[in-house]
């Protein structure tokens, strides 16, 4: 258990895991995530994403492989060093209480503080850096129901960021936020890598948002890296045709990224090459 | 206003002195003037005073912050210490014990002074044996699921009332009446309750240590468990933890002061409007916002004079103020929100 500077912030090796006998859910995944790099996860639903995201962030147990951050083993720390190390932030937080987003974001401070301490003026200064950092500082105040969700969403990140940990893990973080706010969002996690050298993992579901923004993107397709890369390398109409069985044209946007349009057919001529239930039905038996 | 080590110390402090004042005020005031009397009797109302401040203080307490822990650890604002059965259990032991035991048998009296209520034992053991079925049912290998103890405790809860109306309608007449007086919340029979208050107070002052200690972890938790989890804590040791403390303490309460309903329930809430949702101060204004709001109430009950009603059981004024104010916070809708409602 060396720490190597040089190596990947994040390591899954190998990673497998199953809810039970034959229900594979990961099948021997594999992926890096660098320093100061943002890698886009992406893949239909029910490709075993979140499953990843939750074994990294050691919410579910079990599986077989290794998780590797900064060069130390996921399972061998305990979870407020860990949180040290890892900050996450799921698709939507909301609070069974009424918090302010300054109290919400102080959260953020708990893994470097001791069970029974006070946040300090100095954990508050972060707070409220981590606030401007995602152009929230204006909400400080606010209660955390009065926000949008993009603004919720922005608060949620700055409790992350104030974690101060040197991997970011992001779970579908854009899903529910209008076209701006995802790529708002994506774009500061985008400086966030490159500029603080801060790792991150990102789910994404809309694959023109992550092609345009993110390093590398990783595919996943039942359980399985399909394709892994740059952007360019990856989102192609052959690889978008077998991971989420559809039809579509990429075309090359203005400033080089891939964009997926997927082909509309007339009503009826959709039947998806990669299904195969829906070819089972008519087939005679 | 986010908690300061400074801010948490003065609002504390102010808390515990506030408790101070009313439970001093509340030893004058009582159905004859302490101060008309004198010698002897006034000592032996003094001592009674005492006794039946003590309790409601420590009952108030136990089921405020009770009720805090269990909205915290289920995360749901309707919550209350009452929610998973184990009132019904302990209220079924106290019921049981006062049935089964020969009446000679109800006072125990203790070696170092005082007495402790048989039947009232009967309840807390009942309370355990409720915490150890609610958490065998509700756990899957290990881990405690909100959802699951709700269920749980709802059909613990339906179980134990039939159960109770059984054991009721059971009863001979005199005791009947007596029961059904029990079940409404009455603080207890003034008698020499020193032994009883002591256990009770070592337990309630555990309890409080161990939830002013989890009391950052319930932040985190009302964020969700894998918010929590990403944040260091260990969530279903926390949970554990949470649920077996909070269930002892609802627990002894109703085993101390038979069911006093809506304390758990309104004090949390009105500490978080007063106060914000901060759990590191909900928790121990709520210990002593009970322990006000419970004296109180049991001193206005016994000004009532006997001919219209005197000895009226505190339960009936907690829940006659509880309701309308629950009402008035779901109108105005300040109280609760990003909850279930």
């Amino acid at each position: 258990m060396t720490t190597t500077p040089a190596g990947p912030m994040l390591r899954v090796d190998r990673v497998s895991f199953s809810y039970g006998p034959g229900r594979f859910e990961l099948h021997d995944v594999s992926l890096e995530v660098a320093r100061g790099e943002l890698v886009g996860l992406l893949g239909p639903n029910g490709s075993g994403k979140s499953t990843l995201i939750k074994l990294v962030m050691r919410l579910l147990e079990g599986g077989s492989g290794r998780i590797v951050v900064d060069g130390r083993d996921a399972l061998r720390q305990r979870r407020r060093e860990y949180a040290r190390q890892v900050a996450y932030l799921p698709q939507e937080s909301r609070a069974a209480f009424a918090f302010t987003a300054m109290e919400a974001v102080l959260m953020g401070r708990s893994p470097h503080m001791g069970a029974l301490g006070f946040e300090t003026e100095d954990d508050r200064a972060r707070a409220r850096s981590a606030l401007d950092c995602v152009d929230a500082g204006r909400f400080a105040d606010t209660m955390l129901d009065e926000l949008s969700g993009g603004e919720r969403q922005r608060v949620m990140l700055a409790r992350a960021l104030v974690q101060e940990s040197p991997l970011l893990v992001l779970d579908e973080p854009a899903s529910f936020l209008d076209i701006r706010h995802q790529y708002e969002l994506y774009e500061l996690l985008r400086r966030l890598a490159h500029e603080q050298g801060k790792a991150c993992l990102c789910v994404g579901h809309d694959v023109n948002v992550a092609a345009a923004l993110c390093d590398r993107l990783v595919l996943l397709k039942e359980g399985r890296v399909e394709v892994a890369g740059g952007p360019r390398e990856v989102v192609t109409a052959e690889s978008i045709r077998r991971v989420y069985g559809i039809e579509a044209e990429v075309w090359t946007g203005s400033a080089g990224q891939p964009v997926v349009q997927p082909v509309v057919r007339p009503a009826g001529a959709m039947a998806s090459p990669g299904s195969a239930s829906s070819s089972d039905g008519e087939r005679p038996i | 206003m986010t908690l300061t080590a400074r801010r948490y110390v003065v609002v504390v402090l102010v808390a515990a002195a506030a408790w101070l004042v009313v439970a001093a005020a509340a030893l004058t005031i009582g159905p004859v003037n302490i101060f008309g009397v004198g010698g002897a009797v006034q000592r032996q109302m003094l001592d009674g005073r005492i006794g039946e401040v003590v309790t409601a203080s420590l009952v108030g307490a136990a089921l405020a912050v009770s009720g805090a822990a269990f909205q915290a650890l289920l995360r749901n604002p309707l919550a209350d210490p009452y929610i998973l059965g184990v009132s019904g259990g302990a209220s079924l032991g106290v019921i049981l014990g006062t049935l089964v035991l020969p009446p000679a048998w109800l006072y125990l009296r203790l070696p170092l002074g005082g007495t402790v209520s048989l039947p009232g034992v009967c309840g807390f053991l009942m309370a355990l044996a409720v915490i150890a079925v609610v958490y065998l049912i509700a756990q899957r290998r290990g881990r405690l699921d909100p959802y699951r103890l709700i269920l749980t405790g709802v059909v613990a809860s339906a179980f134990f009332s039939a159960a109770i109306m059984l054991a009721v309608a059971l009863a001979g007449d005199r005791l009947r009446n007596e029961l059904i007086f029990w079940l409404m919340g009455g603080l207890g029979s003034p008698r020499d309750q020193r032994g009883e208050l002591a256990v009770a107070a070592v337990v309630v002052m555990a309890g409080l240590a161990v939830f002013v200690w989890q009391a950052r972890g319930f932040n985190l938790l009302a964020f969700g468990e894998d918010v929590a989890a990403s944040l260091g804590l260990d969530v279903q040791r926390h949970r554990r933890t949470a649920f077996v403390v909070a269930s002892l303490l609802a627990g002894i309460s109703v085993s101390l002061a038979g069911p006093i309903g809506f304390v758990g329930l309104i004090v949390p809430h009105l500490v978080r409007m007063a106060f914000g949702s901060d759990h590191r101060l909900l928790v121990p204004l709520s210990v002593f916002g009970g322990a006000v709001f419970l004296t109180v109430a049991h001193r206005l009950v016994l000004l009532v004079p006997y001919e219209v009603g005197g000895g009226l059981p505190v339960g009936i004024v907690t829940a006659m103020c509880g309701v309308p104010f629950f009402v008035l916070l779901l109108v105005c809708g300040r109280g609760i929100r990003g909850g279930v409602l």
